[in-house]
């Protein structure tokens, strides 16, 4: 083979390569969930209350407010959980009210309950990102580094939840005098 | 006779109110709510759904606060087996890391509200606890 069709080779195989990271590099991870489905869709970020009664605030309610996706064929998605520890979707899909996004994480079916665990947002014109907001801003929030051990284990360093903690116990028994 | 000024004031009135024709066309696909009371025991929505871990009671107490204050929506499992999402409690809609729903995690409650039963979900407005019984299980 002549060193031209060798390069060219390569560079196919090289353009080959890249193209199926940046299509496939964001696919889903298995959880092993119940009825799991692994699946990638493009759908608008909602306000859950809105769709379903028209309560509309402009900001989906600035991530207060449970938010969801709703897909074109008129199915409404509960977007249940993110990929951050003990975090929601609210924070990942905020930016994007009533915009189209790609998502892409896993469907799961338990007590005739059909919901979503968000692994990967994308907006339209923009780069795929891991569905980890609330801890980034969590993070931000303080002022603290996503690499600190605070940050890690946000949980833990949160000052609300330490505060019921301290006043229920992790029981929540406290008031009965028991506490592990 | 026709009464344009109706159509005119009813665009104002869901200007007025921020709410869009697409999104008055998509809470127009919902089912009517039913008024229902439901009795149950407020849960991590998440772990329940998601069998990672026991997710009932006492023993996942603490884990119920984390993912409450995390964002993940707050559940009710009832007494009839059914998982309700709880989309407003006594009529504020600013639910996910709410300080007064972190702190009923776990608790066994009956509450008044109105559902939404939509794409295999069972959404819970609530607008009156009518019993807290505390963490009984």
């Amino acid at each position: 083979m002549k060193t031209f069709e060798k390069l060219a080779a390569v560079a196919l195989v090289a353009f080959g390569a890249v193209f199926a990271a940046a299509n496939f590099a964001r696919a889903a991870n298995s959880w092993n969930l119940p009825g799991e489905e692994a699946l990638r869709f493009d759908a608008k970020a909602i306000d859950v209350m809105c769709v379903l009664t028209g309560d509309c605030p402009a900001d989906c309610g600035a991530g207060k407010r449970v938010m969801g996706l709703l897909r074109d064929t008129g199915e409404l998605v509960l977007a249940i959980k993110n990929a951050g520890p003990f975090t929601g979707t609210a924070h990942d899909l905020k930016p994007f009210c009533n915009q189209v996004v790609t998502v892409d994480g896993l469907f799961t079916v338990n007590y005739s309950v059909k919901s979503f665990a968000l692994q990967f947002v994308k907006p339209k014109d923009g780069d795929w990102r891991g569905a980890n907001a609330f801890v980034k801003n969590w993070a931000a929030e303080r002022k603290l580094d996503l690499k600190d051990d605070k940050v890690k284990k946000w949980f833990r360093n949160d000052e609300m939840i330490n505060a019921i903690i301290e006043e229920q116990g992790k029981l929540g028994l406290k008031d009965k005098g028991i506490t592990p | 006779m026709r009464k344009p000024w109706l159509g005119t004031a009813a665009l104002a009135l869901l200007a007025g109110t921020g709410l869009s024709a697409s999104n008055a066309a998509d809470a127009a696909e919902t089912p009517a709510p039913k008024r229902v009371t439901v009795t149950g025991e407020i849960i991590d929505s998440w772990y329940l759904l998601s069998e990672i871990m026991f997710a009932q009671g006492s023993a996942h107490h603490q884990c119920a606060i984390w993912c409450a204050r995390g964002g993940v929506p707050v559940g009710i499992l009832g007494e009839d087996e059914r998982v309700y999402v709880v989309l407003t409690m006594q009529n504020d809609a600013a639910v996910l890391g709410n300080q007064g729903i972190l702190k009923a995690q776990t608790n066994k409650v009956t509450v008044e509200g109105n559902l939404y039963e939509r794409d295999s979900v069972n959404y819970l407005a609530i607008d009156k606890i009518v019993d807290d019984a505390g963490i009984v299980n």
